[in-house]
């Protein structure tokens, strides 16, 4: 029963992170109905930025309380991928609007080519190694033991996720951005600017995926510029579980997929851990494409 | 930082050779082309790199020391096949279809080097492995294959040895990344564990590029192994260590030649590192006095040596030597001498291969993890 509790636990920690990544995708697919290949290597950026910053820290300051770096660096790390995510869309995005939406699919494609190749150039393509920040405290409950790192995962996460919603639900942006979701041309007639919610919604999008680099780069301990590509890759199928261009859909497919995971891992086999995320896509597009809170068929991709 | 410059350097490098070449046909003075192919992008450009440096070193010194024959200089020309086999087979065609290229030095994953082997044992050309150390590829029978490195069968075999007699462990688990290296380690370590009498609690694997491996390391923990083999290679190993710990799997890790690098420590902290197992295909570069020349020169010019650098150098001066003895621009006759080299003086130590193209008598080095740092502690002579 521990063995269960401590893989559930295990599971939502990582599932928080697959369901910040797959706002990002959700988001985006419900605006303009693309699927930003590239999100997941904006998630890659926002870890490698908060790694940066935490090098800047140990430069500059010794002894900040870890709050405060941890703050710091998951600040930086949205400010930064919000400028990249915002770039990203104006240079690559925002040209091909008109053209068939495969164009931009591919394009997608190219811009994660081109920040990994970016960050491995930078950075160097060694695995970098995060600096413990966050104390090393565990609650044990019998046998059930939870990191404080884990904890901060956790609240960080819900916090986000919660302001997301009110985000979304209460202000006047977000009203207009569920409108344009809705019917992005009847949005524009009423005079709700398209480029600008275009534009809010990458810059939302990426900062969220910047906590979950940060939020991943510290938990794991090392990160590359390639753990873009399966944590996208998961944070996608995510995605399309909860039902993609669903906000609370992406965020409880999130948390689901990583759960099933670990869980799957532990009772089945470890070898196949992936092979489960990816079954799980398989069988949502075959037998309920529109995902579990999903209203809108998805498009063939 | 420094890294950027370093590749940037290496592009201007192949740029440089390749105006060479040009100006060369230009100037009628022969130039010989050395083919190297590595993951020189990619996860595992960092390896691909250090491969790239110490096979350009080779190069550079027989440059110094004068034309090969008549007024040859010899260039390399570094191919990326970004360790995927598809790629590694289209670098292997661009080499093999190009009449100045004598040879090749390569590639560096198994997968690879196994793909590209029949395309130049078609083009007649000389191939030689710095790093691919699964068995399987010299016994397809290739006579264009050569390997500077040990085999796993060799390798896993030895540390199966160190940990039975050694250690004194007879109960572990073995693990490994479902790759042709890591699978292929790992087997031959079962194997001969077991034949010692030793007993192989679990077996597993994990996929590359995987970061959460704590539900598999709380099943291990639950058979309480005296010590864990990983065949594979080290970034995965190191969120291994770090997690094992963390769930009170308080066991030794030990690897092949895959882990052997300075970023596992790095990564998976000293502290929780200390007292991990390494074999390696050969002592420690640093340990040894016919290697110290190329260690200091290259340390100077590139930082810390990578784990295969020395292996591309010493493959680079073989195939370089040969070109020399053919005294021609004949990929036949450079075969030849590759077949016929006897006692080749390496930085490694001395060259020699057998029928299937393998190099004999390489000693395989264990190394721990002390202070952040792997000590050599043992050489294994193969039997």
């Amino acid at each position: 029963m521990s063995l269960f509790i401590q893989q559930l636990l295990n599971g939502l920690t990582i599932g928080m992170v697959y369901a910040l990544i797959a706002l990002g995708y959700t988001m985006v697919y419900g605006v303009i109905q693309l699927i930003n290949f590239a999100h997941g290597d904006v998630f890659m950026v926002g870890a490698y930025l908060a790694l940066t910053l935490i090098w800047a820290f140990a430069a500059v300051v010794t002894g900040a309380p870890f709050w405060v770096v941890l703050t710091a660096l998951l600040l930086f790390g949205m400010a930064g991928c919000a400028v990249l995510g915002a770039l990203i869309e104006r240079v690559a995005y925002k040209p091909l609007r008109a053209s068939p939406r495969l164009a931009a699919l591919i394009t997608s494609i190219g811009v994660s080519f081109f920040l990994q190749n970016a960050v491995m150039l930078i950075y160097g393509s060694k695995d970098q190694s995060v600096p413990e920040i966050i104390p090393h405290v565990r609650f044990e409950f019998h046998g059930v033991s939870f990191s404080l790192t884990q904890c901060v995962i956790f609240l960080t996460s819900i916090a986000l996720m919660v302001f997301l919603t009110w985000f979304i639900q209460k202000t006047k942006l977000g009203k207009a951005m569920r409108a344009c979701a809705e019917n992005f041309e009847a949005a524009n007639l009423m005079g709700i600017s398209a480029d600008r919610i275009i534009r809010v919604t990458f810059v939302m999008g990426s900062a969220l995926a910047a906590v979950a680099g940060g939020l991943f780069g510290v938990y794991y301990g090392s990160i590359n510029f390639h753990d873009g590509y399966l944590a996208g890759l998961k944070a996608f199928t995510a995605a399309v579980f909860g039902g993609i261009g669903s906000i609370p859909g992406a965020m409880v497919g999130g948390v689901l997929l990583g759960v099933l995971e670990g869980l799957g891992a532990a009772y089945l086999s470890s070898e196949w851990k992936d092979v489960f995320a990816f079954v799980i896509l398989i069988a949502i597009l075959l037998f309920k494409p529109s995902g579990i809170l999903g209203e809108n068929l998805p498009e063939k991709v | 930082m420094n890294f950027k410059f370093k590749i940037l350097d290496f592009r201007w490098l192949v740029l440089a050779g390749m105006v060479f070449v040009l100006c060369g046909a230009a100037r009628k003075e022969e130039v010989v082309l050395i083919g190297l192919v590595a993951p020189l992008t990619g996860d595992q450009a960092y390896i691909g790199t250090g491969v790239l440096q110490g096979a350009q070193m080779a190069v550079e010194d027989a440059n110094a020391k004068g034309p090969l024959f008549g007024d040859a200089k010899v260039e390399l020309l570094g191919l990326d096949d970004q360790h995927n086999p598809t790629q590694a087979v289209l670098a292997a065609n661009k080499l093999a279809a190009n009449p100045d290229v004598m040879g090749v030095v390569g590639h560096f994953n198994s997968s690879c080097t196994k793909a590209a082997s029949a395309i130049y044992h078609e083009g007649r050309m000389t191939q030689i492995t710095p790093a691919s150390t699964n068995p399987e590829i010299s016994r397809q029978g290739f006579d264009t294959f050569f390997r500077i490195c040990a085999t796993d069968d060799v390798q896993g075999p030895a540390a199966a040895e160190f940990v039975w007699s050694k250690l004194g462990a007879k109960r572990i688990a073995v693990m490994d990344d479902h790759t042709t290296y890591g699978k292929g380690l790992a087997d031959e370590f079962e194997k001969k564990f077991k034949a010692l009498g030793g007993t192989v609690l679990r077996r597993d694997a994990i996929t590359q590029g995987e970061k959460d491996f704590t539900p598999l390391l709380t099943k291990v923990k639950s058979v309480n192994p005296e010590l864990i083999f990983y065949g594979g290679v080290y970034p995965e190993l190191a969120l291994l260590i770090k997690q094992s710990r963390k769930t009170g799997l308080d066991a030794p890790w030990m690897g092949g030649d895959g882990i052997f690098d300075v970023t596992l420590i790095k990564l998976a902290t000293p502290r929780f590192s200390h007292g991990t197992y390494a074999t390696m295909l050969g002592v420690d570069p640093h340990s040894l006095p016919s290697a110290k020349d190329f260690v200091a020169r290259y340390e100077a010019r590139h930082g810390e040596i990578g784990s295969f650098s020395a292996y591309a150098y010493d493959a680079a001066n073989v195939l370089i030597e040969a070109i020399r003895r053919a005294g021609a621009k004949d990929r036949k006759r450079v075969l030849q001498e590759v077949r016929k080299m006897k006692d080749f003086q390496g930085a490694l130590g001395v060259v020699n291969f057998d029928e299937k193209g393998d190099a004999v008598g390489r000693s395989i080095g264990v190394f721990k993890v002390e202070e952040g740092k792997f000590k050599f502690i043992e050489e294994i002579k193969p039997a």
